[in-house]
């Protein structure tokens, strides 16, 4: 059975004739070879192949594509458009957070988490370390031991607070 | 302050851009034209007879290209592989050995139907009774995996080592390692203490699952892997097979993650079979991350450690019997007995030492490479014992540890190379890092420390390196250490960053693949900075020198005369020639690139105890601090401080991140991680099951710390640092949990059964002295 879904994907419109059980990982990369968003578990427990639904991270892997009918989908290849960038700059004030303080080894889940912490801070601009870590809870990295990724984060809310002041 | 041109505090790694924007690409993202998809049947049974495979109703569904089974790879002359002794065949062919073992796979248009092609499949299989522990295999009415001598040899070792390959029924190896007379010390010893210890199988767990692409087209085949070793895949490819190795090109990309279980050959040469036989469709054969918790894991292990010790406190002799579960192959087993025999006697100064590892086959999923590589385990065990006795001679822990610490430059063992670190430093630093020394007393709160340590850089090692530096500056470095996410590629372009007097920005790493790049044994033993590191050195200071003897030339004058400054010009005197201009009028169309090459290979040695000195002591200092819940036996890590030793720092963030990424697998391991059985299949094969650390699982105050000591073999007194902060951590927590309550648990993971169980033993034992302050 295939459905014909209609959504934004990284601020353009996309209508899409697919099947019932497609799930959104597997359309992002096969289909449209975004392959900036991972699959790791394929079980929604990693996050590597976190996006944002209308701004909420999800699990790629385990989202079917009719589930995202209508919303806005951005993916780690459409940061630049969403994130608001000042002029001249081609990274998010998240991306250049992760690159400064290290927050990456591999660098697999790094898209997941960089969509986690977009999401974190568009929330909570300023967040405290509770909220941190509660929030980067929900994916796993195997190489950093995620201090660094914490750091990254509070990097990211501090250059996204005062971008001039870097 | 830090001798180096650019500034070692804030690197921006080389490959942080693409990964930072997701472009990276890793084997998992590849994808070609007309590429098929395998998925593999696999074994529900843990030891079995393979009677018969039918595999034709999968042969005729639509979409299906190519099926193997043991019958393609039954009249090759040496159908296994492993590492040094090959014993698993590319596809089971006669027995299965254990629960998840492949005997048959598909290649399809799509995954859906590779799968669909598999429920056709089946197979007779005669059931053979599971070999679920290491007591198990060993039992003399045992039934034998093996029923004839594999293939391969016993690595060879050195002075007072005995290597063994396949001694005895379902033993896959022993080393040995004499010196002195223990009986003889130990008769004369105050104290002969005896423990056992026993640790847990875990799972690598790299968010990548195992993953590789083969395209065959005529003679030559291509192979895209996420393994760390391409040149050693190479090798086994054309041993396999048959064939010249020149046949196969193996290319690297970004790996997402490994520790251990991407090295060496895993399922590659079944990639490459299905390829033979797809018509020159490429073959996709992708794990799903299940799949990869039954490829590999760290060995599991029991080993008890006699040691004897004088009234004053003193180390004198240990006995040790290392028994580590090698699981169905040899994967890197043997090697694995090795290093964790070798490394059972820890930082410390003995009489007499008499070891034996073994590496036992069981019907478990096989064990071989994990981060620290039998160190971790022998680390362990012997950091816990030092404190076992220390507390039973009423001397404390920092003290004992004081007394017996062998000096910097002191051999390790008679033959080997000196102690390169500082290890009272070291000690200090993690023991302050916590408040070791003002820790309250006679609480349900503890603190415990632990020096772990290995040697390092692999054993005879070597590599080849080279380096192009274009007219304009722009470098490329061409070297075969795969990026793991160690950031090999920063310290190799920061190498050559250093030497052209460059910006770490103007160099570049090379891409990878065996037809291209100078060989190099692997990315393993965290051998990248001082192995390949050295290699790079030489090549890009070959390369500089062709540079200056071109520029002495030009201007008339000895090389001796110039200098290289930043900014990419020479200096004579007191005038500066930019080099881009003169190279560009001199050879004019589309410039000149001088290239340079470099080696190293450390040599073999048969005086030295492993046939070759090691190259440099990867030593870690742990310290913890922990709170005990006496009614439920929960373990709660407060403080957890990891110090790392590397010699010098190239990029300080890349160094504490690996120490910090090794601690945290080192703490699920201590805490909860394992790898689970029920009856004789795995019980936690599953992401949703198999617990690994989360943020919500860190100490609350957690810290790595990078020491530099300054005694490092590799350029700039650089050491390595992948597998140090494994080593120190779970020996750290265990000891602070018997001082918090006053008895010892030898088992990890400390699960809360298992720990409140210690203490209701205690409780019912009555009364005991108090704990040494």
């Amino acid at each position: 059975m295939t459905a014909t879904i209609d959504f934004t994907l990284n601020g353009k419109k996309v209508a899409a004739a697919v099947p019932a059980n497609r799930v959104l990982a597997d359309f992002l990369r096969d289909d449209w070879k975004l392959t900036g968003s991972k699959v790791g578990c394929d079980q929604a427990v990693c996050g590597a192949c976190t996006v944002l639904v209308d701004g909420a991270p999800v699990a790629a892997c385990s989202t079917f594509v009719f589930e995202v009918e209508s919303a806005e989908v951005v993916t780690i290849e459409g940061l630049p458009d969403a994130g608001g960038l000042a002029s001249g700059e081609t990274l998010t004030p998240v991306q250049r957070g992760f690159l400064e303080a290290s927050g990456f080894q591999c660098g697999y889940c790094t898209p997941g988490m960089i969509m986690l912490a977009t999401a974190l801070l568009k929330r909570h601009p300023d967040p405290d370390e509770k909220t941190v870590r509660e929030w980067m809870s929900a994916n796993i990295c195997r190489c950093t031991g995620y201090n660094a990724i914490l750091e990254a984060v509070q990097r990211a809310a501090a250059i996204a607070r005062a971008p001039s002041e870097r | 302050m830090d001798g180096f041109a650019f500034t070692r505090d804030k690197v921006l790694r080389r490959d942080g851009v693409e990964k930072v924007t997701g472009v990276a690409q890793f084997t998992f993202d590849l994808a070609f034209d007309g590429m098929l998809h395998a998925k593999a049947l696999r074994s529900p049974h843990a030891h079995a007879r393979i009677l018969a495979v039918h595999t034709e109703l999968a042969e005729a569904l639509p979409g299906v290209f190519a099926v193997v089974t043991g019958a393609d790879v039954k009249h090759l002359k040496r159908p296994c592989h492993g590492v040094f002794i090959w014993d698993q065949p590319i596809i089971a062919m006669d027995k299965v050995r254990c629960v998840g073992d492949i005997v048959a796979a598909v290649a399809a248009v799509d995954e859906a139907t590779a799968l669909a092609a598999l429920e056709l499949i089946r197979v007779n299989y005669e059931i053979l009774p599971p070999l679920m522990s290491i007591d198990a295999a060993l039992a003399p009415d045992a039934p034998p995996l093996f029923e004839h001598p594999s293939d391969g040899a016993a690595p060879k070792v050195g002075v007072m080592a005995t290597s063994v390959k396949e001694p005895q029924k379902n033993v896959l190896y022993d080393f040995g390692y004499k010196v002195g007379d223990f009986d003889a010390v130990a008769a004369k010893a105050a104290h002969v203490f005896s423990d056992t210890f026993t640790f847990s199988a875990i799972n690598h767990f790299h968010l990548e699952p195992h993953v590789n692409v083969a395209r065959v087209a005529g003679r030559r085949i291509d192979l895209w892997s996420c393994n760390q070793d391409p040149f050693q895949i190479r090798s086994d490819l054309a041993r396999l097979f048959a064939r010249p190795i020149t046949d196969f090109c193996v290319h690297a990309t970004y790996i997402g993650g490994g520790f251990g279980g991407k090295s060496y050959t895993k399922w590659e040469p079944l990639t490459v079979l299905l390829a033979m036989k797809a018509g020159g469709r490429p073959v996709r054969f992708a794990f799903s991350l299940d799949e990869t918790i039954v490829t590999l894991t760290k060995h599991a292990a029991r080993m008890t450690l006699n040691t004897a010790v004088d009234a004053n406190g003193r180390l004198l002799a240990r006995r040790s019997l290392i028994l580590l579960d090698g699981g169905a192959y040899a994967d890197a087993s043997a090697m694995t007995a090795i290093k964790s025999g070798y490394r059972v006697t820890g930082p410390y100064r003995w009489e007499a030492v008499d070891t034996l590892a073994r590496a036992v086959r069981t019907t478990k999923v096989s064990a071989g490479s994990f981060r620290g590589f039998g160190g971790t385990q022998v680390s362990y065990a012997s950091e816990s014992q030092i404190d076992m006795i220390a507390r039973r001679l009423g001397i404390d822990p920092y003290e004992f540890r004081r007394r017996n610490f062998l000096a910097i430059g002191e051999p390790f063992q008679p033959g080997d190379s000196g102690m390169d670190v500082d290890l009272m430093a070291g000690l200090d630093t993690v023991a302050a890092k916590i408040g070791y020394h003002k820790r309250p007393r006679g609480t349900l709160k503890g603190c415990g420390l632990a020096v772990g340590l290995k040697d390092a850089g692999g054993t005879g090692n070597h590599a080849h390196a080279v380096v192009k530096v274009n007219l304009t500056g722009r470098t490329i470095v061409h070297a075969g250490t795969t990026e793991i996410g160690q950031g090999a590629m920063t310290a190799m372009c920061g190498i050559a960053a250093e030497e052209l007097k460059i910006p770490l920005d103007w160099v570049d790493y090379g891409r990878i693949d065996t037809d291209h790049t100078p060989l190099n044994n692997g990315t393993h033993v965290s051998c990248g900075t001082t192995v390949t590191g050295t290699a790079v050195y030489r090549a890009v200071t070959a390369a500089r020198d062709k540079i200056i003897a071109f520029a002495a030339e030009q201007l008339g004058c000895a090389p001796a005369d110039l200098v290289l400054e930043p900014g990419w010009s020479v200096r004579k005197g007191n005038m500066s020639y930019p080099l881009e201009p003169m190279i560009q009028k001199y050879y004019g169309g589309c410039g000149y690139e001088f290239v340079g090459e470099g080696g190293i290979k450390v040599p073999y040695d048969p005086n030295a105890p492993l046939n070759a000195k090691n190259m440099f002591w990867m030593v870690s200092w742990g310290a913890a601090e922990v709170e005990v819940d006496a009614e439920t036996g929960l373990v709660t890590v407060t403080k957890l401080a990891i110090a790392g030793e590397v010699g010098k720092a190239l990029d300080v963030q890349s160094c504490r991140g690996q120490i910090e990424g090794a601690a945290i697998q080192a703490y699920g391991q201590t805490l909860f991680e394992h790898m689970a059985y029920n009856g004789e299949t795995p019980a936690n094969a599953t992401p949703m099951s198999y617990r690994v650390p989360l943020v919500a699982d860190l100490p609350a105050q957690f810290a790595g710390l990078v020491l530099e000591h300054e005694m490092g073999p590799g350029p700039y007194k650089l050491k390595g640092i992948g597998e140090s902060g494994m080593l120190a951590v779970a020996a750290a927590i265990c000891n602070a949990v018997e001082d918090a309550i006053g008895v010892r648990v030898a088992e990890i993971p400390l699960t809360p059964e298992r720990v409140l169980a210690a203490i209701d033993a205690k409780r019912a034992a009555g009364p005991t002295p108090a704990p040494a302050a």
